[in-house]
């Protein structure tokens, strides 16, 4: 079966095709004029969604049902007229049960649609939790960059507010972000505040949470109740973005460490995708056909797998692709726009 | 009536429409009847930050903004701030 990557850059979205995960052709770019922070393949109907954001124009979501010629804009999407908030950036879409898509924003809001991305009804659970005056806002903005939905229960990451959890449908919201650090904070582990890259629920044991934090590689094994730290056993440092994991082996992840908070870009001057096989006790490179001396960045939406394959794009503009396991990367594309998120889907 | 210029990314958004022509008595009355005003103004309804209308050649911005009045023959046109290198 082929596989379509949409690409989402800082200008524009492009659709990398390939029948074989070998040869690919690039197509791009569209939604010209805006930054795509994040853009999927509805599973359930093909339609393209993506969160868009332009410095003059604000954010807002594009749906395609064609394929990417066409393109709609969100009718209704926003925080409420009588607040001093306002919706700064569009991060993240997930297809929901049934019909529904749930959106991330910035400043740290959650959105849901139940008519395929036209309107967007806010969460008010999340907009007006108790502990917000409590979020900080990071380099990135105050961003919902990781919404997870597994059997009627929601996990939404906020950097930099921490990562909770509903089982109400998103009425309320439990935090977290038990034994997670927050070393930039007075409390290194507070009730919530801690800046969260990226979290994932393994598909198949839906108990196992990990996540790439600002301070460390986590996994939970009780659906996020409590955390325990991976890193310092072969990963170079404890700081990076992306993360990824297997479809079937709950005990596999890739993260792509980056030098330090300050230098943002890969550890030890090279493009290193870092892998564990034992659920994090132990981390190795998997490394093979990545340049050995580089200083590049992968962003929290950059990193993708699928059940033949992982996926990541680069601000320099390229995307590699390995076969599951991650053996033996190839370059799939060079010289795009500086990437903010790849996905992968059938094709 | 009074002529909207958009610029490549607004008209896009526009379905392709670049001018529109338009009764309005105002830079606001004319802006909100675009197709793209959720682009130009923001949740409380105010004119995005970035976003620059020149009236018959004149900044608004120097002027009532909003409640800069229009002639039958004005023309308005909305220009991304001019920033960086």
């Amino acid at each position: 079966m082929g596989v379509l990557l949409p690409v989402g850059t800082r200008k524009g979205l492009f659709l990398l095709r390939s029948d074989d995960g070998k040869a690919w052709d690039v197509e791009g770019p569209l939604l010209t004029g805006w930054a795509v922070y994040h853009a999927i393949v509805d599973p359930r109907d093909g339609a393209l969604h993506a969160a868009t954001n332009n410095p003059f124009y604000g954010a807002t979501v594009h749906r395609s049902d064609d394929g990417g010629r066409n393109w709609e804009r969100a009718e209704e999407l926003g925080l409420p007229e009588e607040g001093d908030l306002k919706l700064n950036a569009t991060w993240h879409i997930e297809p929901g049960a049934d019909s529904e898509l749930w959106l991330g924003g910035d400043p740290g809001v959650l959105f849901r649609s139940d008519d395929g991305g036209r309107k967007w009804q806010l969460n008010r659970g999340l907009f007006e939790h108790p502990t917000r005056e409590q979020w900080q806002p990071g380099a990135g903005g105050m961003c919902t960059h990781s919404i997870q939905l597994v059997n009627g229960t929601i996990y939404v990451a906020i950097s930099a507010a921490g990562a909770f959890r509903s089982e109400d449908g998103g009425e309320s919201w439990t935090p977290i972000n038990k034994h997670v650090a927050a070393e930039f904070m007075p409390d290194p582990y507070p009730e919530v505040g801690q800046c969260v890259h990226k979290l994932l629920v393994h598909p198949q044991l839906h108990e196992r949470l990990w996540q790439q934090n600002h301070c460390g590689v986590y996994r939970s094994d009780d659906r996020g109740d409590t955390w325990e730290r991976l890193d310092g056993n072969g990963l170079p440092t404890s700081f990076g973005f992306p993360l990824a994991l297997d479809p079937e082996d709950p005990d596999v992840a890739y993260v792509i460490p980056e030098q330090s908070q300050e230098h943002h870009y890969t550890a030890d001057g090279r493009l290193g995708v870092y892998r564990t096989a034992d659920g994090g006790a132990s981390w190795a490179l998997a490394s093979d056909g990545l340049p050995e001396r580089a200083w590049v960045a992968v962003l929290r939406e950059g990193l993708a797998y699928d059940d033949g394959a992982i996926y990541f794009g680069t601000q320099s503009g390229s995307v590699w692709t390995a076969p599951r396991g991650g053996d033996r990367w190839t370059e799939a594309a060079r010289d795009l726009p500086p990437i903010l998120s790849v996905e992968a889907a059938p094709a | 009536m009074a002529v909207v210029l958009l610029p490549a990314v607004l008209a896009a958004e526009a379905g392709g429409q670049k001018r529109f022509e338009l009764e309005a008595a105002t830079v606001g009355d004319a802006l909100r009847q675009l197709p793209v005003q959720n682009l130009l103004f923001d949740e409380a309804g105010e004119l995005r930050r970035l976003i620059n209308v020149y009236v018959d050649g004149l900044d608004a911005r120097g002027g009532r903004l909003l409640q800069e009045p229009l002639r039958p023959d004005s023309e308005v046109r909305v220009v991304g701030a001019v920033a960086g290198g």
